[in-house]
Formats: structure tokens, C-alpha cells, sequence
């Protein structure tokens, strides 16, 4: 599983954050909204729940999955 | 050549531009029904002449998206709307650098985060149940009034706390209504001329900062936590470390009054008539309610959840009836788009009223399915924008409209009272909403079990 951030859409509403903890970090940004990290880009299939509760909940559909 | 197309594109112009004025008194007659001529006439590109300012009217999710991808250096969400500036008060939102207004931006969003819903739900739900006790068995409905008195209610309540709510809901929606009157056209031409308008709308502003700032300096004097947004704007500090300075206070709370109030009003005002309308949904939505507010679960959990029906349904409104019809950008670096080249002081204009009524996305885009499927492309549904500056309250508009129709349906059923065709967007002021008169008659349901 690989997850694709689309960073020009992301206000950092953290609601990754929230969903997975263990795969998103929302930092802030000077100057700008805060914006999404990935702690892991390829997160272990027992994280698959969660991760795709994150894709889906994204107010600003910023993350995809890949596979 | 690598390019085969013709270096300078342009867009059609749109017919019937009088001389001085251009398409200024049509636009402002219903926007939404003049973008709509604009765009069957023209196609993708329309360009719009308002009086002398080039402005460019762009349909469809490729213009969005090439629209939300660009910076705010080169296409500016402030510049269009400076006549908010004295609505929302100086040095807040447009009134502010980009730097500061995005911090201020990112304020609200935390007062409207993922965490603060749960309390904003059972705030909610305990309006709406009050509201709605108020009901006979067979009563006539006035929707528009109605659905506003109710978010009102629910969104004071939320926005500023229990003691406010109920000492002030009346009178701020009075000032509300003031700071309202003075969004027109003459504000858009010169928000600071002189006019009845303009004075009445300063002295709501004044007010409004006095009695905000009153309940800000209470609450100093006696801090404790509150389940509200105020007590966000009141912990807000900027990246610098520095606290959004009470002053500023006001200004927060009425700029989040204004994005929230009447979008979400004549939401629920739509998805109303739309159910009286359309009684054949109604029973699938029903049954999905129920089962979610069986026994032991309350309304606030409920509206909580997912009620995929009633979503559906909501977006189906949102996409008929979008109550922002328009979403303006100024040019400050030329922007080009398939081959088109807009100079800095050009207007770009997006509007979901029409790009949601595109046949080959929305096939037989009139009439009302709430099973349509979701357009693959994120940009074509634009209810709430999108890209950076999409709206921050979506979620929360969301959880309102949902805690008001789980309420109503499991209580009541709905028939219009006046012919389903005679209502119709109307635009008396920048936010679309049902014309009147419209009304509905609710009956109380059958009790079932619980």
C-alpha cells in the first residue's frame, strides 16, 4: 500500500491525523495553512483500516492510495 | 510548432452589453440565472463585462481546478472582496496580509475541528429538539423563516455559548441582518460611500464588538473551559506565539457567522421544500434515520454518524441549489488557461450553479435524483469550493443540516402547501434561496415503537 499526497489541496484540517496517528503528521507552515506529512509512505497492511478511513474523511480529498 | 492551437485564444463575449453598464443590471437581477445565459451562450469561457472590469466566467472541473491549483499570489481570493473588509472589521480576513488572514483562517478551522463536533452536536441537537417541541400535531410552515430562526439558534449557541444564546440570540440576529442589508451592489462599487445603508451597518459593527467584547472580558475574569468557538478565538495564538488580540474577537465571530449563517439556512430551506417535493425519497431516508435513533441512541450520536441516504440527498440539494452561486478571484500575475492569457486586473469567476448543470457530468442536470453517482472528478461538485480555500465549515454545516432533517423526518411528514413549480431560486441578496411565499404543511407521524 503507498499513499499519494496531493499537497497543493491540503489546508492541514488534520482529520488524517486523527484517523491515523501512526501514518499522518500535520506540521505547520509559516506563512501558510498547515500541511500533511508522511511518517510512513508505505505503512504495513495491518494499518489499512485506519489509512483508508484517513483517504476517505479528508475534507479536501488530498490523499489517494496506490495498490 | 509544438503547439497547434492558435497562440491567443479568447473567449466569446456575451451578448447584450449596454453601453456604460454592460451586463451589471442583469447580473444583479438573479447572478445565478445571468451565469447560466452566460455559459449556454458561450460555452466554457464567457466573458462578462460589469461595468468596464474585464470579468471571465469559468464553467467546468478543469477551469476549477486550474483555478484552486494557483497560488493566492497569482489569483487573489482577497481583492474581489474588499467590501467585507467593514463587515468583518479591519485587520481580519481580507482586511488582513495573506500571511496573517491564513493564520486566522487556520483559528477558525481549529474551532470547527473533528473533536469540537461531538459537543457541537449535542448543542445542536438540544436546539432542534426544543425548536421542534414547539410544533402542533398539523402545522403550516413558513420554510425560509423557520429553518432561519432554528440555525440561528443552533450556531449562536455554538459559536458563542449558553449565556449569550440565551440573552442575545434576538438582537444579534437583528445586527446580523444589518451588516446584511449593506452587501450590495453598492457596497461591491464603494463599501465605504456614504447612505442609510452604510451608516446602519457601522453602527450594527459597533455593537456587535460591544457585546461580544463584553462577554470576552467576563469570561478573562472568570476563565474556565466552554464547549464553544469562542473559546477557541479566546485560547487562538498566531505561529509567533502571540494571542490573536481580543479586539480581533468580534471580528472572528462575525466573519464565522457570515460564512455559516445563511449558506446553511437555505440548505436546510432547500433540502426542506426538496423532501415536500420528492415524498418517494423520503422512506429510504427514513428508514436509514430510524435505525440509527433506535432505542438509546440520541439525536446528537445520530447525527454524528454516516446516513449515507440523507447525504446523498443534501448533496443532490447542493449541487441543485448551491446557496454561493458564484466564486470570484482577482488576477495580480497573468494566468494563463488553455491558451488564453487573463491579465492581472482581470476577475475570474467560477460558479457552481452553472458548472453543476454540466449534461455530459450531471446527465439530465434539472431534475432532482439524489441517486446520481458522485462525479469521478473532484472538481466538479463545488459546493463548498475547493483547493486551499475551500470551505472550512463543511463538516459542521453538515452535522447541522443533518441533526435538523433526523429530527423533523422521524417526527413529521411534509407536503407543500403551494405548487411545486412556483418555487424557485431567487437571489434577493448574494446567497440563493427558495422564493417565497413557500411553505410546507408538517403532520406529525404515527409514533412507533420507541
Amino acid at each position: 500500500m503507498r499513499i499519494r499526497v496531493d499537497l497543493q489541496l491540503c489546508q492541514g484540517h488534520g482529520v488524517c491525523q486523527e484517523e491515523a496517528p501512526e501514518v499522518f503528521r500535520v506540521v505547520e507552515v509559516p506563512g501558510a495553512y498547515d500541511r500533511v506529512e508522511l511518517i510512513l509512505e508505505s505503512p504495513d497492511e495491518g494499518l489499512r483500516e485506519k489509512v483508508v478511513a484517513a483517504v476517505r474523511f479528508c475534507p479536501n480529498r488530498v490523499l489517494s492510495l496506490e495498490e | 510548432m509544438r503547439d497547434p492551437r492558435p497562440r491567443k485564444a479568447s473567449p466569446r463575449k456575451v451578448s447584450g452589453a449596454k453601453p456604460g453598464t454592460g451586463h451589471f443590471e442583469e447580473f444583479l437581477e438573479n447572478p445565478a440565472h445571468f451565469m447560466l445565459r452566460a455559459w449556454r451562450e458561450c460555452g466554457e469561457l464567457a466573458e462578462i463585462d460589469l461595468g468596464g472590469m474585464r470579468n471571465v466566467l469559468m464553467v467546468g472541473p478543469d477551469a476549477h481546478e486550474a483555478v484552486f491549483r494557483a497560488p493566492d499570489s497569482q489569483l487573489s481570493a482577497s481583492a474581489p472582496y474588499q467590501y467585507m473588509v467593514p463587515v468583518f472589521g479591519e485587520g481580519i480576513q481580507y482586511g488582513a496580509p495573506v500571511a496573517i488572514e491564513r493564520q486566522q483562517v487556520k483559528m477558525q478551522a481549529n474551532a470547527l475541528r473533528a473533536s469540537k463536533m461531538k459537543g457541537y452536536a449535542r448543542i445542536i441537537a438540544e436546539e432542534v429538539q426544543e425548536w421542534v417541541a414547539g410544533w402542533g400535531d398539523e402545522d403550516e410552515i413558513d420554510v425560509h423563516r423557520e429553518l432561519q430562526q432554528l440555525v440561528l439558534r443552533t450556531s449562536t449557541h455554538c459559536l458563542m455559548g449558553t449565556e449569550f444564546r440565551e440573552k442575545l440570540t434576538d438582537e444579534f440576529g437583528l445586527l446580523y441582518h444589518d451588516l446584511e442589508q449593506a452587501i450590495s451592489p453598492a457596497a461591491i462599487l464603494d463599501p465605504y460611500g456614504a447612505g442609510e445603508v452604510f451608516e446602519r451597518r457601522d453602527r450594527a459593527r459597533a455593537r456587535l464588538q460591544e457585546i461580544i467584547m463584553d462577554v470576552v472580558r467576563e469570561r478573562r475574569a472568570r476563565p474556565a473551559e466552554h464547549p464553544d468557538m469562542l473559546d477557541t478565538f479566546m485560547n487562538a495564538r498566531y505561529l509567533d506565539g502571540s494571542r490573536l488580540p481580543d479586539e480581533m474577537i468580534p471580528g472572528m465571530v462575525v466573519w464565522i457567522m457570515f460564512a455559516g449563517f445563511h449558506t446553511s439556512s437555505n440548505t436546510a430551506a432547500w433540502t426542506l421544500v426538496e423532501l415536500a417535493r420528492h415524498p418517494e425519497h423520503v422512506p429510504e431516508i427514513l428508514e436509514e434515520v430510524d435505525a440509527i435513533l433506535g432505542p438509546g441512541q440520541d439525536l446528537s450520536f445520530a447525527s454524528l454518524r454516516e446516513i449515507g441516504t440523507l447525504e446523498r440527498f443534501v448533496f443532490e440539494v447542493l449541487r441543485l441549489h448551491p446557496p454561493l452561486v458564484t466564486l470570484m478571484r482577482e488576477v495580480l500575475e497573468d494566468f494563463e488557461y488553455q491558451g488564453n492569457l487573463f491579465e492581472k486586473g482581470t476577475t475570474l469567476i467560477l460558479s457552481p450553479y452553472v458548472s453543476h448543470r454540466i449534461p455530459e457530468i450531471f446527465p439530465d442536470p434539472e431534475a432532482f435524483d439524489p441517486h446520481r453517482p458522485a462525479p469521478e472528478n473532484v472538481f466538479a461538485l463545488i459546493p463548498f469550493g475547493g483547493g486551499t480555500r475551500k470551505c472550512v465549515g463543511n463538516a459542521f454545516a453538515l452535522l447541522q443540516v443533518k441533526s435538523i432533517f433526523c429530527a423533523l423526518l422521524s417526527r413529521f411528514t411534509f407536503d407543500l402547501v403551494e405548487p411545486a413549480a412556483s418555487i424557485r431560486d431567487f437571489m434577493p441578496s448574494l446567497i440563493l434561496r427558495p422564493s417565497e411565499p413557500c411553505h410546507v404543511r408538517a403532520r406529525r407521524r404515527e409514533r412507533s415503537s420507541s
